[in-house]
């Protein structure tokens, strides 16, 4: 069963001025994120991606549709019982939102209190996680005394404090360089693996997603234009916006700009073969092509690695009479994708 | 200069009642400011016990009484004083204006540095599952404690201010001493003695509310 749920959920808030239109934040989204799942969501900014976040642990009420926490349905709850729910959800900020005026000790004990735990319980469980985190050494600082990426560290074990099924983490490295970027992220996969705990990441960098996800989901003006999982939606994304956002990470597929100087630097055709693991080998396609007679060049291409499944995009140009072209072009687009492009 | 000597024991009496009209406006005013801050930030829109009726009743009744000038002020709440605490005229019926006044300033001042808190981190005290009063206690307080010292700091510091206005309209305390004893026997030695004293006072108390905030803010 899913951890989570949505159903055509809508979340409109009312128009910035009198007379405009609301604002439809987040429009008919359907969503499922199954347990020990990382799911990424992302989008350009303004996509709602911070408002579905937040209609998960209800800070924001759903406008319409069913929203799904662990099998219980949280749209109709009243504000005590999503209380409960909270303190089962655990979530982290871009700002980090630290209590400044409480120590490292006290920021990870606070959920605890608020759950009711006692004095030796919150002890032990703070100790654990700062453990965990790796700032035992910290514990009576205070958040202005600590770097960005500890500040997020901490951020973690607070969400982590009442040991939550699900956490969320709303761009929690997008403040950060890309040294702690890292860190961070792996922090989460152990926080993932370790404790079992399904993650929903919501970020605008694709890296973050190719790092830790394993699935994704596209989010464009409320919708969700695509998911799945992150291998396929990368080797394939089928969506404009979702392929712009998989250029950025994605080696080998040549910009309009770069497939102008390669037009003009080759003759002959340029095709773009995109293979992925378990597709036909290359050494199968260029066997087709050697056979067929057609004198090939590469001219661009790269290979990727997601999560220990390779793709890769490779641009060819081919010569030869236009028919043989043609033929083996056909050929091999039995075996792999193929996009002619110049 | 001595003429201040021969008044030496009315000087530190007016000391004393200026001090002590002080203390127990700040402590009956702060205490109502507080509050009333508490309930216009709570009740704003969009805060967290968001209540439009509430908040905008205690807004205006603020934004009525506030622009009103002290020494008109004191006079237009006389009878209210005589209906409350017996009485429209001494210390304690100035005590009694005083409180009311520094409490409707002492809301705003609240309400103000509360708001300075960061959105962010309430919400995650919301993501935590706690409720508005336990974040208001917890959080919001805690996070708002620096700059409220300081508010109150500057407060205490108009009080004294407010106090001595106050000795021209028949209460007792360092204004009163200057006008009667000072002013209006031709005697600079002797306002310039309760000035000095005011000045004193203030500079305590800005210092010592400085030391706290910096205290309070770890800087
Ligand atoms: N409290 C609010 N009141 C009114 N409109 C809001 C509110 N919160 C968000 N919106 C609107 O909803 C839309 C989605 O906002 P949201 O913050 O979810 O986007 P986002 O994808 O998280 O963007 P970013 O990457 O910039 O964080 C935006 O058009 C935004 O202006
Ligand atoms: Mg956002």
């Amino acid at each position: 069963m899913a951890l989570v749920a949505l159903r055509n959920v809508t979340k409109t808030y009312p128009a910035p001025d009198r007379t405009g239109a609301p604002v439809v934040a987040i429009d008919q989204v359907d969503l499922e994120v199954e347990p020990g799942d990382v799911y990424g969501i992302i989008g350009y900014s303004g996509a709602g991606k911070s408002t579905l976040v937040r209609l998960v642990n209800a800070l924001e009420p759903a406008t319409s549709g069913s929203i799904e926490v662990d099998g219980r349905e949280i749209t109709t709850m009243s504000e005590r019982e999503l209380r409960g729910i909270r303190l089962g959800i655990g979530m982290i900020f871009q700002q980090f939102n630290l209590f400044n005026s409480k120590t490292v000790w006290q920021n990870i004990a606070y959920p605890l209190t608020v759950a009711g735990a006692s004095r030796a319980e919150v002890a032990a469980r703070v100790a654990e996680l700062l453990d965990f985190v790796g700032l035992a050494d910290k514990a009576r600082n205070f958040p202005d005394q600590l770097s960005g990426g500890q500040k997020q560290r901490v951020g973690i074990a607070r969400a982590l404090a009442t040991s939550p099924r699900l956490l969320l983490a709303d761009e929690a490295t997008s403040a950060l360089d890309p040294e702690t970027t890292q860190e961070v992220l792996e922090l989460l996969k152990r926080v993932n693996r370790e404790f079992g705990v399904t993650i929903i990441v919501i970020t605008h960098e694709m890296d973050v997603i190719q790092s830790i996800a394993t699935k994704v989901a596209v989010m464009d003006a409320g919708r969700v234009i695509e998911h799945g999982p992150v291998f396929d939606v990368f080797s394939n994304p089928q969506n404009p916006s979702s392929q712009r956002f998989v250029a950025t990470v994605v080696k080998g597929i040549p910009s309009p700009a770069e497939l102008a100087v390669l037009r003009e630097r080759h003759d002959g055709r340029i095709v773009t073969i995109s293979f992925r693991d378990g597709d036909a080998s290359q050494a199968a396609v260029f066997l087709e092509l050697a056979r067929a007679g057609v004198e090939f060049e590469l001219v661009y291409g790269g290979i990727n690695d997601i999560q220990g499944r390779a793709f890769g995009h490779l641009t060819l140009a081919l010569r030869g009479p236009d028919a043989a072209v043609d033929a083996v072009i056909a050929t091999i687009a039995e075996r792999v994708d193929v996009t002619e492009v110049g | 200069m001595d003429r201040l000597f021969e008044l030496q024991s009315e000087f530190w009496v007016a000391a004393v009642e200026t001090l002590y009209m002080v203390a127990l406006t700040l402590l009956i005013g702060g205490a109502a400011g507080l509050l009333l801050g508490i309930v216009l930030y709570m009740t704003r829109p969009g805060s967290l016990l968001s209540n439009a009726p509430v908040f905008t009743i205690v807004n205006v009744i603020i934004n009525f009484f506030r622009p009103i000038p002290f020494i008109i002020f004191i006079a237009a709440v006389q009878p209210l004083s005589r209906l409350v605490i017996g009485t429209g005229i001494g210390n304690n019926a100035l005590i009694f204006a005083l409180s009311l006044a520094a409490s409707f300033a002492i809301a705003r001042i609240v309400e103000q540095n509360l708001l300075t808190v960061s959105p962010g981190v309430i919400e995650a005290a919301r993501s935590m599952g706690a409720g508005p009063l336990r974040i208001l206690r917890t959080v919001v307080l805690p996070e708002a404690l620096g700059p409220l010292v300081l508010g109150y700091t500057f407060v205490l510091v108009a009080l004294v201010d407010m106090t001595a206005v106050a000795g021209f309209i028949g209460g007792g305390g360092l204004g009163n001493f200057a006008l009667v004893y000072g002013y209006r026997q031709f005697e600079p030695a002797v306002t310039w003695a309760a000035v000095l004293l005011i000045v004193v006072f203030v500079q305590i108390v800005q210092f010592v509310g400085n030391w706290l905030a910096r205290k309070v803010l770890r800087r």
